[in-house]
């Protein structure tokens, strides 16, 4: 477990695919105790039927419980409880009441009728504890016209204005490939969860916070909204910026090799002279702009016959931002996130995963625990939180409505 | 309420703006000397809404500091956040932000969020096969990296403790990097481009309707409902067609059958029918399209700001807590 600012509080994690947990794995990875409440079948069925998980399976194989193999899901865990909780049962949700009443947080991310049909909509939760602070992290909400929709992060994109600004050009516009909606309201998420919880530190009473995916999207183009407003005119335009130029991507030696350049400001770019023949040091950021494809031709031919980390590296040592385009070996290889320890070979295999961006004395990696398997703390958790005994988590267990496999 | 002191660019300004949203005082640090590329209206009014500017020199700001409670600092790299004695001010909260974090060999190296995006596996994935990768445009890597200032500032004002904290713009990008490094290492596949396509999932693309484009993102359980969304539920038996794994390998014919079938409608005709038909499915919306948005409308997401540029409409902050209004700044 992280031993973080927020090792104090008690987060209930009623999450699934990416959005929310990694919203929550953030507030794990600052030291909050989050327990991951999960439905017998939230991780798969007993067998493999589904074929391979989009991430692989850790260590390369489904191994003896695939379910607790999927390294995608695995990667969004760390720091996390389990426990296996039949919320479809009136006995699961009278226990899951139970927890929420001793519990700081509550965050979820199903549709939004979802957890009021299951009688653990915030009206529900509050009764038993005034104080919980209750995150609802849907597509589009819980009120307006749009409240219905099925929401992926793919659909939801397009829809916050992003799409009419990324692309090659007019006429063809591109979605991102990440799916962006998902990790800009996952950190929208934690910093909704710290900021209601100082608010009943002044108060003494909880809140429901409620974000969405498309929400997180339309502030996050914010910028543009408001440029639209006072005349700002956009589209698409592949990777030219609208104040920095030169500003691009450039091939490299090798297949599908590049980098990445960007000139801030008229000394980038006499640094960037000195490297590359052919170019006017003398050229303004106007005249930069109005030249940039002539710019782009001379930066292509000269990183042409060069690595990329060697053109990247000589753009650098000259001062001027550069970036090699990484593929996912290289990402994991840059000698800076080696240097500062940030892939971490927690899970087996090894197989490491990125870390925490936040840095602090008192809190690092060392303390980290690897995501548990389905269910495995069940029994420590009750009795830890609520006091059961073991004759009453057998109880539970042997009512299947504690588990820790799936069902057959 | 905590007095917040926030120098920098934009990711100490989405920081501070998050701070001045939840009800802070923000002082913001004018820039004496901004970068070129610094200036845009249209940012400051998005950001800067509730702070209040201040002047001070460099060697005002020690002093400064010891009279807040939280400082966020945004710099071009680890040398110049040390350069202002930062480690000494007296503030109990500090953040600093950089490229690269404080640490390290690249500490001190040059970047800007596209070549941050480049180095944290972003760009590689965007874009076409075969074509150049596409950055992502606006300003992802620095609100991001303010809203995990932002989170830790708080949490550390929560349990009362002072810290320095040290925010890494490209572990940022690289800690919000889906599933792809675990790919690689589990499955020992490098993610590559493809366009508008989801590498694993077909139909998952932008299709030309008659005022637009529609993205729809077909995962197998929305598959027989797509079929009938199109009108043709004959698909759900056609062996091209009957798994995921068959409508990949035959995904330009999928493609073919979907653009012939929406190309007559509009765009509000077909987001209307995907709702009814329960699919996954959004209208590309250009920016005026969002300020118009009816539902946007209804959950009073605008708020007034003003500035150089006028008096515009703002996205308010993406959460809402129930029963807090948030504040108005125009």
């Amino acid at each position: 477990m992280a031993n973080g600012p927020l090792r104090g509080v008690r987060v209930l994690d009623l999450t699934h695919v990416w959005a929310g947990p990694l919203a929550t794995r953030a507030l794990a990875d600052f030291g909050a105790r989050v327990v991951k409440i999960e439905a017998p079948t939230g991780r798969g069925p007993r067998d493999c039927r589904g074929g391979a998980p989009i991430g692989g399976w850790l260590g390369g194989a489904p191994a003896i419980e695939p379910w607790n193999a999927n390294a995608a899901f695995v990667k969004l865990q760390r720091n996390k409880r389990s426990v296996a909780l039949d919320l479809k049962t009136a006995a699961g949700r009278a226990v899951f009441l139970e927890l929420a009443a001793v519990s700081d947080v509550l965050v979820e991310n199903f549709s939004a009728r979802a957890m009021p049909n299951l009688g653990l909509g915030y009206e529900d939760v509050a009764r038993v504890n005034p104080r919980l602070v209750y995150v609802s992290m849907s597509g589009f909400g819980k009120s307006g016209p749009y409240r219905d929709r099925v929401a992926f992060g793919p659909t939801v994109e397009p829809m916050s204005g992003l799409a009419s600004v990324m692309g090659y050009g007019p006429g063809e516009p591109r979605n991102t490939a990440m799916a962006i909606m998902d990790p800009i309201a996952a950190v929208n998420a934690a910093a909704a969860v710290v900021d209601a919880l100082r608010r009943r530190e002044n108060t003494g009473r909880g809140v429901h916070v409620e974000l969405s995916l498309h929400e997180s999207g339309v502030a996050f183009c914010g910028p543009w909204l408001v440029d639209a407003q006072i005349g700002g005119r956009h589209a698409p335009a592949g990777n030219r910026h609208p104040r920095l130029a030169p500003h691009g991507v450039y091939p490299c030696a090798g297949d599908d090799e590049w980098v990445a350049i960007a000139c801030r400001d008229d000394a980038d770019w006499r640094a960037l002279c000195q490297l590359v023949d052919g170019l006017d040091g003398n050229a303004d950021r106007a005249a930069r702009m109005a030249d940039h494809d002539d710019i782009d031709r001379r930066l292509a031919a000269w990183a042409r016959p060069l690595r990329k980390s060697q053109a990247a590296e000589r753009l650098r040592a000259a001062g001027v931002p550069a970036g090699s385009v990484n593929a996912t070996p290289d990402m994991t290889a840059d000698p800076q996130v080696r240097a500062r320890g940030f892939f971490v070979p927690l899970e087996p295999g090894p197989t490491p995963v990125p870390g925490h961006p936040v840095k602090m004395a008192g809190s690092d990696s060392a303390d980290w625990t690897p995501c548990p398997r389905l269910g495995a703390d069940n029994r420590a958790v009750l009795k830890e939180w609520l006091d059961y005994d073991d004759e009453r988590v057998d109880a539970l267990e042997t009512a299947g409505v504690l588990v820790n496999k799936p069902p057959r | 309420m905590d007095r917040v002191l926030e120098i920098g660019g934009y990711a100490a300004g989405y920081c501070g703006r998050l701070f001045a949203q939840c009800g802070h005082s923000v002082l913001r640090v004018n820039d004496p000397t901004p970068p070129a590329w610094v200036g845009d209206a249209a940012m400051a009014m998005f950001l800067d809404a509730g702070k209040t500017p201040v002047d001070a020199r460099a060697d005002a700001l020690a002093e400064l500091a010891g009279s807040v409670d939280v400082v966020v600092i945004e710099a071009e790299g680890a040398d110049a956040v040390t350069a202002l004695d930062f480690d000494h001010w007296r503030a109990p909260v500090k953040v600093a932000i950089t490229p690269f974090g404080r640490t390290g060999p690249k500490k001190n190296c040059p970047a800007t969020p596209h070549t941050l995006l480049a180095m944290g596996g972003y760009t590689y994935l965007t874009g076409d096969a075969r074509r150049a990768p596409l950055s992502l445009p606006g300003h992802y890597v620095e609100f991001q990296s303010g809203g995990f200032a932002f989170t830790a500032a708080n949490a550390c004002r929560l349990s009362g403790e002072h810290k320095t904290i040290d925010i890494s713009m490209l572990e940022v990008v690289m800690a919000l990097s889906q599933f792809t490094t675990v790919a690689w290492h589990c499955a020992g596949v490098i993610r590559s481009r493809h366009g508008n396509d989801f590498w694993s999932v077909a139909p998952a693309n932008m299709f030309r309707c008659a005022d637009g484009w529609v993205y729809v993102n077909i995962t197998p359980t929305f598959w027989d409902a797509f079929a009938i969304f199109l009108n043709q539920p004959e698909l759900t038996v056609d062996e091209r067609f009957v798994t995921n794994a068959a409508r990949m390998r035959n995904r330009d014919a999928l493609h073919g059958i979907i653009a012939r079938a929406l190309a007559p409608e509009t765009r509000t005709a077909i987001a209307e029918r995907a709702e009814t038909c329960r699919i996954p499915l959004g209208a590309a919306l250009s920016f005026a399209d969002v300020l118009a948005d009816p539902h946007l409308a209804s959950r009073d997401m605008w708020q007034r700001v003003d500035g150089s540029g006028g008096q515009a409409r703002s996205p308010r902050p993406p959460w809402r807590v129930h029963g807090e209004p948030w504040p108005t700044f125009a």
